[in-house]
């Protein structure tokens, strides 16, 4: 798949995190994979679809979920990973990957995405949409990464 | 623009003034607020309100039976229910007397001017319209892929989904529906019935390797959803659905929320084992 394609997924996480209230966020590595995803614990398939079409994964830990949760929700603790919190990973994927719709259009791909489904597990495997993907870890602060793995047909 | 009349029927002033805050400023105007099931049915004769919102527990009656008298008024009136309870026979009893959407309180903001927001637009989105023209087309075709691909028989249940979160326990192929409603279709089974249903497929003299197993399921997924979008597609003139690739989720013990989708799980029972499918769209539609 094209690399250039990573792009708008990391543009839409870099604009949508810091509106959620994470300030400083990084990118770390990019890597090529052609392995299914382990969940690390929580992981959001989104999937799209019509001129260029593929899937989404967001995959991160409980810990990094509920962190992500509580600060969605003006720091509303979250001791367990429950459907109140779990609503909130679904709707920020929902966001990153309506946004990453977005950049997508304005490279000339208009995609439709697809409501998200959020998994919950024991170091589940997660095949995405085509052999090879590209996976990009980002760094929200305080050793949080979200991996994001981007499929494409 | 023109502004939507909402009725809010409530005992609880607390509620009442938690709906009229989600409601300022957007497209839905509270026209009044109703007590008890007598002032509903009265102010609805009255002010003839383009939307209700009908709390399940009142004074002088339940929401469903208020609902009843609303609707035997003018039986296109959409009323949104919502109850603290939002459990399955709740749901099917007013879906019955011709509810249009449930709500579970506390509601939340975006979630309660979506689903005023679909019906103001859509006309009555009831769950069981949803049914015929979205899910009845999946379970048929269900059943006819999984004679055509496999030569299996299958005995055939439909439901709408009551649990929170999906369980897997083995494979599940995950299907997103585009275009309009947006959804996703959900095809899963048990490791065994998936190492059967692969190798049935393909005939018992190929051995298979568990990604061949994984790839045939898979397919087998997406020639399902396909074939039922086409289905409805060709039945519903006016709007067009889409399906995405599909991503698939493998291992044991896996939770997929499910809260906040209305969907529907069709069941395949067959000698091999069952074949699950939930078809969800986002809520209020």
């Amino acid at each position: 798949m094209d690399a250039k394609l990573v792009n708008p997924f990391v543009d839409a996480f870099t604009a949508v995190m810091p509106q959620i209230g994470f300030q400083d966020i990084k990118r770390n590595k990019i890597s090529v994979c052609e392995h299914a995803v382990t969940s690390k614990g929580v992981t959001v398939l989104v999937g799209f679809t019509k001129e260029i079409k593929g899937n989404v994964a967001y995959n991160m830990t409980e810990n990094t979920a509920k962190l992500i949760a509580s600060t969605m929700m003006m720091g509303m603790p979250v001791d367990q990973f429950d459907d109140m919190a779990q609503s909130a990973i679904s709707e920020l994927s929902n966001m990153l990957t309506a946004n990453a719709a977005t950049n997508l259009s304005s490279l000339g791909y208009n995609v439709d995405i697809s409501t998200p489904s959020l998994s919950v597990g024991d170091a589940f495997k997660v095949k995405v949409s085509s052999e090879a993907y590209l996976s990009v870890e980002m760094d929200v602060g305080g050793g949080h990464l979200v991996e994001i793995d981007i499929a494409v047909q | 623009m023109r502004k939507y009349s909402v009725l809010v029927v409530d005992d609880s002033k607390v509620i009442r003034f938690m709906i009229a805050g989600i409601l300022a400023g957007t497209e839905f105007e509270i026209c009044d607020s109703a007590e008890n099931s007598a002032e509903a049915v009265e102010k609805y004769k009255l002010l003839q309100p383009d939307l209700v919102t009908m709390d399940m527990n009142l004074p002088d009656g339940n929401g469903i039976e208020c609902s009843r008298q609303i609707l035997a008024i003018n039986p296109k009136a959409k009323i949104v229910m919502i109850s603290a309870m939002k459990d399955a026979s709740l749901i099917t009893q007013g879906q019955e007397a011709g509810i249009s959407s449930f709500l579970q309180k506390p509601v939340k903001a975006q979630v309660l001017i979506e689903t005023l927001q679909l019906l103001a637009k859509n006309g009555k989105g009831t769950p069981e319209r949803v049914k015929n023209a979205y899910v009845k087309p999946f379970m048929k075709v269900l059943k006819k892929n999984l004679f055509t691909l496999a030569g299996i028989n299958s005995k055939m249940s439909l439901e709408v989904n009551k649990a929170e979160f999906l369980e897997i326990d083995g494979i599940a192929v995950v299907i997103g529906l585009t275009g309009s409603p947006v959804g996703r279709a959900i095809l899963k089974m048990d490791k065994e019935t998936m190492q059967k249903f692969s190798q049935k497929i393909v005939g018992d003299q190929i051995e298979l390797s568990e990604d061949e197993i994984i790839d045939n399921i898979e397919e087998a997924a997406n020639i399902i959803v396909g074939r039922g979008v086409s289905v409805i597609n060709d039945s519903v003139k006016d709007k067009e659905m889409r399906i995405t690739p599909p991503g698939t989720i493998y291992g044991s013990n896996i939770r997929m929320d499910n809260s906040n989708v209305l969907s529907f799980n069709i069941t395949a029972m067959t000698d091999l084992g069952e074949f699950k499918m939930n078809v969800g769209f986002a809520e209020g539609e």
